[in-house]
């Protein structure tokens, strides 16, 4: 069955998220190839494109890959690039920072075929360590972007924002926000070009002064590359993806999603049409004579944007050099949102913007005496109300491990965590994580750490990431000696953000993996001498494992392998026949709970229950139990 | 209501997506403009679950403190935790049956009382449909499709420019013929139930 995607006629509307948008936007430029590392918010973008790929190869013409890491996605993409493929690559932010060495110089070298490269960035750390402001990677390398702020906007830019890096035979950033991917709005789609290697081939004709950048060619690319960014700031005077609207003697400068911001904040202040307002859609670089005329007819400019305030600095210095006398205010004029401070006007330098954050500057911008009033609600909850926070699945082969970590170690280990499921394992009673930097660090960080503490150090590592970045680490610790035991978490897929897979995994949307790569196989020849596998299912042969290996010197692997439980039941289509049933109350039981915190567990009238829906079978939690010798027991019964 | 912020919360893994999913879709079917949004957060089970609808040429897919002009809480602690976002005058569907955290069924926090939630949004809201999500989706043939339950009451108030019926021919356009007849069959049942609250 054809994906709604492809199957939609030009010229109908549908409801689309800002990630299909994109996806859509890439198919109707007449995508080749599309490479990525899956990270939230980024993940829906390639992941329909292996679903549609695999829902109807015949009429998806494009190579899909999900690469080990983002640094290896955009590398095949700036290969494909050369050999004329139109490529879009894709990942969050903090995979930005990974790639940003080949990204420096495939800027320099170019992309003859087009490519794209897609940073979603995480404004207000929904699911992120951190909230870097992706546009200066932009500047950093040289490149050209492009900030949709609707589902609409998405398809057409990333259309876009293709045929001009095509055009122009250079790279291109799409930069979104956490709002932009998880928008959801009517899109109206477009005709497919045919893909682009085929409709006009570019084939790769050898020129290595153009393409090697030796010192002495990387100095002539260098100001190739200046050139080119001269050339595409005359272009952005007239480009199509800048608004101009209202009158009068004050003017906002938008980007991003914080155009949809300010849309809904004229709207409720009742400023609209009596404020100047450019919207700017290919943000960098700037269309400065467009800018320079706008100020020179205004005496105060407004710079709305999310995060750092990259766009104020340029403004305020291009107000400086043209000479005018504009004021630019942003998020400088104060310390983050304090109103109180002299010249604040209310903009974050952290989190998101809302509307009210866009009213209250717009109102500041046209009388500086406004000042914000509290938001009025309607209600509000009384006291401390219990968290939610993301939790381990029940029957989560992670939960397991961590207990029979705790049982051994308890708080005498130092937990080296990484980035994915398991890194919820921080949370009490588990408690497995102590310190973590970014994806792929929890081997080399473990190892810094033994070398000057003294407690055992554990670094626990998921699958994923072990092909992600873990392998160079672990190669690190084997070459200098390490004194550290590592877990890899095998959970047979990347469970964190929606089961995509990876190098490892037994099978594909595409069928059964034929060239698995077995991470045992990895840690051997690497040169760990001492790796177990085991099931962590199975609580003693995983603690039996842990202080066998605890007492060995050197560089040790655990590999504790079984299926994500949702992984097993969606895609794996594994029935549980059992359920775990409380046959006796008691000690063992309430310590069960207080230790494994399974979420299938609930406490109804002072009595221990186990949800039968939610409960996996897993029979940890009758292990447990059955060791202890206080009375309670827990008992697997026939579910149904 | 010519323009209209909704505000959806509940618990992950409870299908709060799916219903925020098919409330825009038939907006869209309805020729109203929408802009919707989700949040959430660590795509892991068992966390809040936050996402908006808003119609009537809105663009910001966020809703800020005090701008919700309908509140949808597929869970009561939730609803209760996200009644700061209602605006003065607002309205309230919300489940009542709970789904505790772990934290409380560790016996580290308290759920709050039932009465103590009911009676609060009950004094927010200028309107408050309370309902069994749960028991209703049960009841119509699958537990998930309490929160199509949910989305019919609220569409049942009469406060969009569309009801029931626009939600109803939605589902049966977009979901699974499988699926359907118990989405619809709950659909009605949440109706039934919000015009028994209002009475």
């Amino acid at each position: 069955m054809p994906h709604p995607i492809m199957d939609t006629k030009p010229g109908e509307t549908r409801l689309l998220l800002g990630n299909e948008a994109i996806v859509r936007g890439a198919l109707e430029a007449g995508i080749d190839c599309v490479t990525c590392y899956p990270g939230t918010p980024s993940s829906e973008a390639p992941d329909t494109f292996y679903r549609i790929k695999h829902a109807a190869p015949e009429s998806a013409a494009y190579h899909f890959e999900y690469s080990p890491n983002e640094k290896v996605a955009l590398e095949v993409g700036g290969g494909a690039s050369l050999a004329g493929a139109l490529t879009l690559v894709t990942m969050k932010h903090v995979g930005v920072n990974v790639a940003a060495d080949p990204l420096c110089t495939i800027a320099y070298v170019g992309s003859p075929g087009g490519l794209v490269l897609l940073s979603a960035d995480d404004p207000g750390c929904h699911s992120s360590q951190n909230e870097q402001d992706n546009r200066y990677y932009g500047r950093l390398a040289g490149l050209p972007v492009f900030e949709p702020a609707t589902a609409q906007e998405c398809k057409d830019m990333t259309k876009e924002a293709l045929l001009f890096s095509r055009r122009t035979g250079r790279p291109v950033l799409l930069r979104t926000t956490t709002r932009v991917n998880h928008i959801r709005g009517p899109v109206t789609f477009g005709e497919r070009l045919e893909p682009a290697s085929s409709a006009d081939a570019k084939p790769f004709v050898k020129n290595p002064s153009k393409y090697v950048p030796i010192p002495a060619f990387a100095r002539r690319m260098r100001l190739e590359l200046l050139d080119h960014l001269a050339a595409v700031a005359g272009e952005s005077e007239q480009s199509p993806w800048i608004a101009e609207h209202g009158e009068g003697d004050v003017a906002v400068i938008a980007t991003g999603i914080s155009r949809a911001y300010l849309n809904d904040a004229l709207e409720t202040t009742g400023l609209a049409g009596r404020v100047r307002v450019l919207e700017l859609g290919l943000t960098y670089p700037l269309p400065e004579k467009r800018i320079a005329a706008l100020m020179g007819e205004v005496k105060r400019l407004l710079v709305l944007e999310e995060g750092e305030p990259v766009l104020e600095r340029e403004l305020r210095e291009l107000s400086r050099r043209a000479g005018l006398g504009t004021e630019v205010v942003g998020k400088m004029n104060g310390v983050g949102d304090d109103f109180t401070h002299v010249g604040g006007i209310g903009l974050p330098r952290f989190g998101e913007y809302e509307t009210s954050i866009a009213a209250n500057a717009l109102q500041k911008l046209v009388d500086p005496s406004f000042e914000p009033s509290e938001p009025v609600s309607a209600g509000k909850a009384e006291g401390e109300l219990p968290m939610r926070p993301p939790n381990l699945c029940a029957g989560c082969s992670h939960r397991s491990l961590y207990y029979a970590v705790r049982q051994q170690f308890g708080d005498n280990a130092i937990y080296s965590s990484d980035i994915g499921c398991y890194t919820l394992g921080i949370l009490p009673p588990l408690s497995a994580a102590d310190f973590l930097f970014c994806m792929g660090s929890s081997i080399p960080g473990g190892c810094g750490m033994a070398r000057f503490d003294k407690r055992p150090v554990l670094a626990f590592i998921g699958d994923s990431t072990f092909f992600h970045s873990g392998i160079t680490g672990l190669i690190n610790a084997v070459f200098n000696k390490h004194e550290v035991l590592v877990v890899v978490l095998d959970n047979r897929t990347t469970a964190m953000t929606g089961h995509q897979p990876h190098p490892g995994v037994d099978a594909t949307l595409g069928g059964p993996n034929e060239s698995m790569v077995d991470i045992e196989a990895v840690c051997r020849a690497i040169g760990v001498q001492n790796v177990r596998k085991v099931n962590p299912n199975k609580l003693n042969s995983s603690m039996a494992a842990l202080e066998e290996l605890s007492a060995l010197p050197g560089v040790k692997v655990l590999i504790a392998e079984e299926p994500c439980v949702l992984y097993a039941r969606r895609a794996m289509k594994k029935k549980t026949a059992m359920a775990a049933e409380v046959s006796e109350q008691g000690p063992a039981v309430e310590y069960c709970l207080e230790t494994l915190a399974c979420p299938a567990f609930f406490r109804e009238d002072g009595a221990v229950d186990v949800d039968p829906v939610q409960c996996s079978g897993c029979m940890v939690c009758a292990q447990i139990t059955k060791e202890r010798e206080d009375t309670g027991a827990i008992k697997a019964r026939k579910k149904g | 209501m010519e323009k209209a912020r909704i505000f959806l919360t509940g618990v992950g893994g409870q299908g709060t997506l799916t219903a925020t999913n098919l409330l825009a879709q038939t907006a869209l079917e309805q020729g109203i403009p929408v802009t919707s949004g989700e949040i959430h957060g660590m795509a892991q089970r068992g966390g809040v679950v936050v996402s908006t609808v808003l119609l009537g040429g809105l663009l910001s897919p966020k809703i800020g403190l005090g701008e919700a002009d309908i509140l949808i809480g597929f869970e009561p602690l939730e609803t209760y935790r996200a009644l700061e976002f209602l605006a003065p005058g607002g309205i309230v569907v919300s489940s009542t049956e709970a789904v505790p955290p772990v934290s409380v069924s560790l016996g580290k926090a308290e759920y709050p009382d039932i009465t103590t939630i009911e009676h609060a949004i009950r004094n927010a809201a200028s309107r408050a449909i309370m309902l069994p999500a749960r028991t209703l989706g049960k009841k119509a043939g699958a537990v998930q499709s309490g929160n199509i339950a949910l989305l019919a009451a609220m569409l049942a108030a009469d406060v969009l420019p569309f009801g029931v019926d626009a939600l109803k021919a939605t589902i049966e356009r977009n979901l699974n013929p499988k699926i359907a007849g118990v989405n619809l069959e709950a659909a009605d049942l949440g109706a039934e139930a919000a015009l028994a609250s209002n009475a």
